[in-house]
């Protein structure tokens, strides 16, 4: 079915992700929490706006007030807009701190709330949340964000499946123009256009596919340079659909796996199946990394596991971060794209990535073609 | 108009336009007494280190975010990044330049990353940070005088205001391949055709063409013919940009188009409008007519020393004394580094900013004006100017078709 409206979520998923919000704030006591980043300020409102790519400097995009509920957005316009955030609500786009400062004041128990919580910080913010309330500590809101958006609703699970399968449809498409010659700037391309005719426009990575370094053990070629038998090609897919990111990963060859690749395929298939294994609830999220040790295989700088949700998800593991990891602990609910990368001097590097989600039986993979089932990569 | 044209040299040399950035930012390091600056937004990483940035969307990039440190007596920046081996982030940076992820949205990212800093700078150092984190703040690092951080960002927006010639260099590539995709788009352009099928040709087009990324999702917007036919607005006024979505273009719809791309992180930007399937209208011709007469009045107000409130009457005379653009946006922008920044003509900041800024030679402007006729429609485009001595120069030269 084609999208050919600007709506609001799903007014059940808005009502139940605000519950959520609310009880966190509660737990917290948070009067007032502050969302600058899209992720969150989409968790809140349920509104659609306008992708952009990279990071926004923080600024208050949508406030939820603890006492009434009530939402304030920054949207000069109501499309999309359920109707549970009034008009008077929603405050226009603007240039000019003074008017943010304005709007600000307007949220109910301004002037009294104890504690307001932000998402984000700029070296400006203190000063701002100290004038617009002015009997407020500033606390921590991205953590209570993240804690509330960690494990998934039924409905989020399926909203992610759906990204899901269209980045395979458009992961398809790039890998059918893959051959010598072909560059991963022109995969990219391919990718972008099946994803888009697709009617998916915003992409989580611009940078779809690369061949794989021989020298180093996490490399990539330049985006034009040509593509040869023998290389190594990585896939990046990545997109979100209504909001909910899906990604995958996979490695392709021209004309197929080469054999001096084949030991490290097997390996790449040892080390998937050691940290599948791993994916069931009540797992420490450091497992994950002991999988990396345990099949020999150093972990990239890059995530093994990152949580899929509306952005910046949780759980976060990254071999640069171990405390982290212990910190973190797998959950029945929770939705990550987990990646086993292998490589080998000479030869390249085989990454895969694949969404799974954490169910009360062990994981769920929520691709239709998982990598590891796949021969001719 | 041709004045600068000479200083504009036909390929960038990115190994001084990285050279020239990192100079402009060190030297307001001096200026402000400042050993380093730290950022984290990702135009300013781009700005300070010549990295590009495919990887980001605003939904990774908080937790995955490169980070930029600049030092006041070091003319290479450094840079921190999971892809300390990407072919194109090492270029111009030797080794020990490039350093692993900085997670600074995590407090084990920031105790991995302070010890890293202070090697380079000494933990006594005077440093600015353009955005700031809750694990940073509970690290309590950086405070200056006012219990918060010297902000990093008015270092960059300082330095960027004036374009270097490769700067300049790169814009002209990075608007030839939005010209592209956009002439491939307008082919396609008929009856029946998705919003979400322009950006599929456009995406397609860019990438191939040379684009590093796509920065925002393109607009497609069918106009209403009146403002009451629109959504409801704060300002009463046009609603605008609006997503695009799946819906099929009808004969006649009046699309307005705004997109921009990247192209070693320096932006174009792009607006037309555009009538699906027919040829204009003869009110649609005079509308187009006005909307040229109030970009020349612009125009010829526009040049270094000029201050924006030079431009703003000018163009509020030339449309019958009534402003001819969004009241939620400008009458014109700043280029850059991000899609629109600083020079702001004609935003709420206010009057009195407007009638107290000058412009300076090497600032970019995109002109934007619209107009308006309630029941009727309207037109608006873009029109992306370089400011010189004498006045100032197109930085392309793509056609206003079908008017």
């Amino acid at each position: 079915m084609s999208i050919t409206d600007v709506i609001p979520d799903d007014a059940d998923l808005r009502a139940a992700r605000r519950a959520r919000v609310l009880d966190a704030m509660e737990a917290a006591g948070v009067d007032i929490l502050i969302t600058g980043r899209e992720p969150n300020a989409r968790y809140v409102a349920g509104v659609p706006r306008l992708w952009i790519n990279g990071s926004r400097p923080f600024g208050p995009g949508c406030v939820i007030e603890r006492r009434t509920g009530s939402i304030h957005l920054v949207s000069t316009w109501d499309e999309g807009v359920p109707d549970d955030i009034p008009h008077e609500n929603l405050h226009g786009i603007t240039f000019n701190r003074a008017n943010t400062l304005a709007w600000l004041t307007t949220v109910e128990g301004a002037a009294t709330a104890k504690t307001v919580a932000t998402d984000g910080l700029m070296p400006s913010t203190l000063s701002l949340i100290r004038t617009a309330f002015p009997a407020a500590d500033l606390v921590d809101g991205e953590q209570l964000m993240a804690g509330v958006r960690r494990l998934k609703l039924p409905e989020e699970v399926r909203a992610i499946r759906t990204s899901v399968r269209i980045a395979e449809h458009a992961l398809a498409a790039a890998e059918s123009t893959l051959g010598a010659g072909m560059t991963g700037r022109r995969l990219t391309a391919a990718f972008m256009e099946a994803m888009a005719e697709a009617g998916v426009t915003t992409p989580t990575t611009q940078d779809v596919a690369w061949i794989t370094g021989r020298d180093r053990h996490w490399a990539q070629a330049s985006r034009d340079t040509p593509i040869a038998v023998g290389d190594l090609v990585a896939f990046d897919a990545g997109l979100m659909a209504d909001g909910y990111v899906g990604e995958l990963g996979r490695t392709f060859a021209v004309g197929g796996l080469p054999p001096a690749a084949r030991k490290l395929r097997q390996q790449w298939d040892e080390l998937w199946d050691r940290l599948i294994e791993v994916c069931r609830p009540g797992a420490s999220a450091t497992a994950l990394l002991d999988a990396y040790d345990a099949s020999g295989a150093a972990p990239p700088p890059v995530p093994i596991a990152r949580g899929l949700g509306l952005g910046n998800d949780l759980p976060f593991v990254t071999g640069v971060l171990r405390r982290t990891a212990a910190s973190q602990t797998l959950e029945t609910g929770m939705v990550l794209a987990l990646t086993a990368y292998v490589w080998e001097q000479g030869v390249g590097a085989i990454y895969g990535q694949e969404p799974v989600v954490i169910t009360d039986d062990g994981p769920e993979l929520l691709s239709t073609r998982p990598f590891r089932d796949q021969k001719k990569g | 108009m041709e004045a600068a044209a000479g200083l504009i040299p036909p390929k960038p040399d990115l190994a001084r336009m990285r050279r020239d950035r990192t100079g402009r930012i060190r030297e307001v390091l001096r200026e402000q007494g400042l050993d380093a600056a730290v950022f984290l937004g990702n135009t300013n990483v781009v700005y300070a280190t010549g990295a590009i940035w495919p990887l980001s969307d605003a939904s990774r990039t908080n937790f995955e975010q490169p980070v930029a440190v600049v030092l006041a007596d070091d003319e290479l920046p450094h840079l921190f990044s999971p892809n300390r081996a990407d072919a194109r982030i090492q270029a111009d940076l030797p080794d020990d330049h490039v350093h692993g992820p900085a997670h600074l949205d995590f407090d084990e990212g920031v105790e991995t990353f302070l010890p890293q800093l202070f090697d380079l700078v000494g933990e006594k150092a005077s440093v600015a940070i353009d955005e700031w984190s809750h694990p940073l703040r509970r690290a309590d690092v950086f405070i200056g005088p006012k219990g918060a951080p010297v902000d990093a960002g008015h270092i960059i927006s300082k330095a960027k205001l004036i374009k270097t010639p490769d700067e300049l260099a790169c814009m002209r590539e990075s608007l030839r391949i939005t010209e592209e995709g956009i002439r491939q788009v307008h082919a396609r352009l008929a009856p029946g055709v998705r919003q979400t099928e322009l950006t599929a040709t456009f995406l397609r087009t860019i990438f191939d063409a040379g684009a590093d990324v796509n920065i925002l999702d393109p607009i497609w917007q069918v106009m209403p013919n009146s403002i009451a036919e629109g959504p409801w607005t704060t300002t009463g006024d046009l609603a605008l940009p609006l997503l695009s979505t799946e819906r099929e273009l009808a004969r006649g719809d009046v699309l307005w188009v705004d997109l921009g791309i990247s192209y070693e992180g320096v932006h174009s930007d792009f607006g037309r409008t555009w009538v699906v399937g027919q040829e204009p209208t003869d009110v649609q011709r005079g509308q187009f007519d006005r909307w040229r007469a109030v970009l020349e009045a612009t125009l010829a107000v526009t040049k270094a020393g000029a201050k924006n409130s030079d431009l703003t009457a000018a163009a509020t005379a030339a449309n019958g004394g009534t402003k001819p653009w969004l009241p939620h946006f400008y009458l014109g922008h700043g280029l850059g580094i991000d899609s629109a920044e600083m020079p702001f003509v004609g935003s709420d900041i206010g009057e009195e900013f407007d009638a107290s800024y000058v412009l300076e030679a090497g600032m970019v402007l995109v002109l934007e004006p619209v107009i308006w006729d309630d029941g009727e429609c309207g037109y608006r485009s873009e029109e992306v100017v370089l400011i010189t001595e004498d006045g100032w120069e197109p930085m392309t030269d793509y056609p206003y078709d079908p008017f």
